[in-house]
């Protein structure tokens, strides 16, 4: 791997930091834009050993967790075990495919989004559900979908082994 | 390529998963009095700038919102600007109208103008008075302003008025004073006078200066004496030397006339020129 590779890998994550605070998309007042942040998280976590992707995973929780107070602890478990998740079935089954890869985004980020509300303990009954049916769903796609065009347009300079780092 | 599947799970990636899971509950188990410092502490760091940026997308996300409000509302404020000096004209045409009404006395239908969008609206168009309202066929139809035209045909609740702007349209006309009597027919379609009138068959010793005021004669019995068709603006052309034509400015142009009072009642002995005249009173005999 050459460094001006990973280099351009970490600009393509920057980006969708860049890109989580710039880019709002609503529907009925409704955040369900794709979540770049969680994108770049996953993106890093299946290239990455499970042990970073955790450690990742981590820190971006406690970030998001700053911004929500709320579920503060929540957000840093479900983006560990999501990361972890990530990590380790990369290893193990997940082939170097676009259509795969979004159905990892779309799983990790509506598992994200279970473990938060679950977690946080804020969210019963009805608003659980049509979060986890509704919401969750619809944010996951638009996660995927985005995911996908990221690795349709960049996918040379991500496809990267971080482990050898 | 299958990144990654050359390597599985190390204990040492258990270990820091493990690490990861307890300090997230643990995160979650901190009471409010540590959570919070903490909390700001990143957001004052290392979130300053993603919020910064995500603020400033906020503004720009609104201000763009904003202008498109304000955008419309500036249209809005147009369109009603645009329609205020109509607005102002047909209440002025309005007022007229309620003045000619009582001067007129009994005898006449108010009617509303039903425009249509055709090139041709101008020389015929249909007015919402009928039959039912009295309204019958050679009628006048008058403005405040003026002689509009003539009733063709009568429906039940509409009629058809051929303006003075038709082709086919003839009066009997004179000058204010009585002094000049003429036919007045529309000058024509082409050129920059089309919307002119032609007083015709002035004997050629008989001059009309420019601004003489032309009125119908009431000859013919068919249009009431005085109504005021418009007022001479030049000379048309000679013939052989025993007659004049005059271009006559009509006093109401057909296609902005919105309300008309169309005239039902028995035939007008006497001149109506003074109904015509602002804070005029009736019929001079």
């Amino acid at each position: 791997m050459r460094r001006s590779d990973r280099y351009r890998f970490y600009i393509i994550l920057l980006g969708l930091v860049v890109l989580q605070f710039a880019v709002t998309i609503r529907l009925w007042g409704r955040p369900v834009g794709p979540d770049f942040l969680l994108l770049g998280l996953l993106m890093y976590s299946i290239r990455a050993q499970p042990g970073r992707g955790a450690s990742a995973g981590f820190l971006v929780g406690l970030l998001r967790d700053a911004l929500t107070p709320a579920s503060f602890g929540a957000g840093a478990l479900a983006h560990t075990l999501v990361a972890y998740l990530a990590a380790w079935g990369k290893a193990v089954f997940f082939a170097e495919n676009v259509w795969v890869n979004g159905y990892l985004f779309f799983a990790g980020t509506w598992l994200r989004n279970l473990v938060v509300a679950i977690a946080s303990g804020k969210l019963k009954g009805t608003l659980l559900g049509w979060e986890l049916l509704v919401w969750s769903p619809l944010q996951s796609a638009t996660t995927a979908v985005a995911g996908m065009l990221v690795l349709w347009l960049f996918g040379r300079h991500l496809s990267i082994r971080l482990g050898e780092a | 390529m299958a990144l990654g599947a050359d390597r599985y799970t190390s204990r040492a990636d258990t270990l820091v998963f493990i690490g990861c899971l307890l300090l997230s509950i643990a995160a979650m188990g901190l009471p409010d009095r540590l959570r919070e410092p903490f909390a700001r502490a990143l957001r004052q760091s290392v979130l300053a700038p993603l919020l910064a940026l995500q603020q400033q997308t906020e503004r720009l996300s609104a201000s763009l919102e904003r202008y498109d409000a304000v955008v419309a509302q500036r249209d809005s404020a147009a369109l009603a600007a645009t329609f205020l000096t109509e607005l102002r004209s047909e209440n002025q045409r309005l007022r007229g109208l309620l003045g000619l009404g009582p001067r007129l006395g009994s005898g006449y239908v108010p009617a509303e103008v039903l425009h249509q969008a055709e090139p041709t609206n101008a020389l015929t168009f249909l007015i919402s008075a009928g039959r039912r309202q009295g309204v019958k066929p050679l009628a006048a139809v008058v403005s405040p302003e003026g002689l509009v035209g003539l009733v063709s045909s009568v429906d039940a609740q509409t009629s058809v008025v051929v303006t003075w702007a038709h082709p086919e349209f003839r009066a009997s006309a004179m000058a204010a004073d009585g002094s000049v009597y003429g036919i007045v027919a529309p000058h024509g379609t082409d050129g920059p006078r089309a919307w002119l009138l032609e007083l015709q068959g002035v004997a050629y010793r008989q001059l009309v200066p420019d601004g003489t005021v032309i009125l119908t004669s009431g000859l013919g019995g068919v249009l009431p004496r005085g109504i005021p068709i418009g007022t001479v603006v030049g000379v048309a052309g000679e013939a052989e030397g025993w007659e004049r034509t005059y271009l006559v400015r009509p006093a109401v142009h057909p296609a902005v006339a919105t309300h008309v009072m169309v005239l039902t009642g028995p035939p007008v002995k006497g001149d109506l020129r003074s109904l015509f005249e602002p804070g005029g009173g009736g019929p001079t005999p």
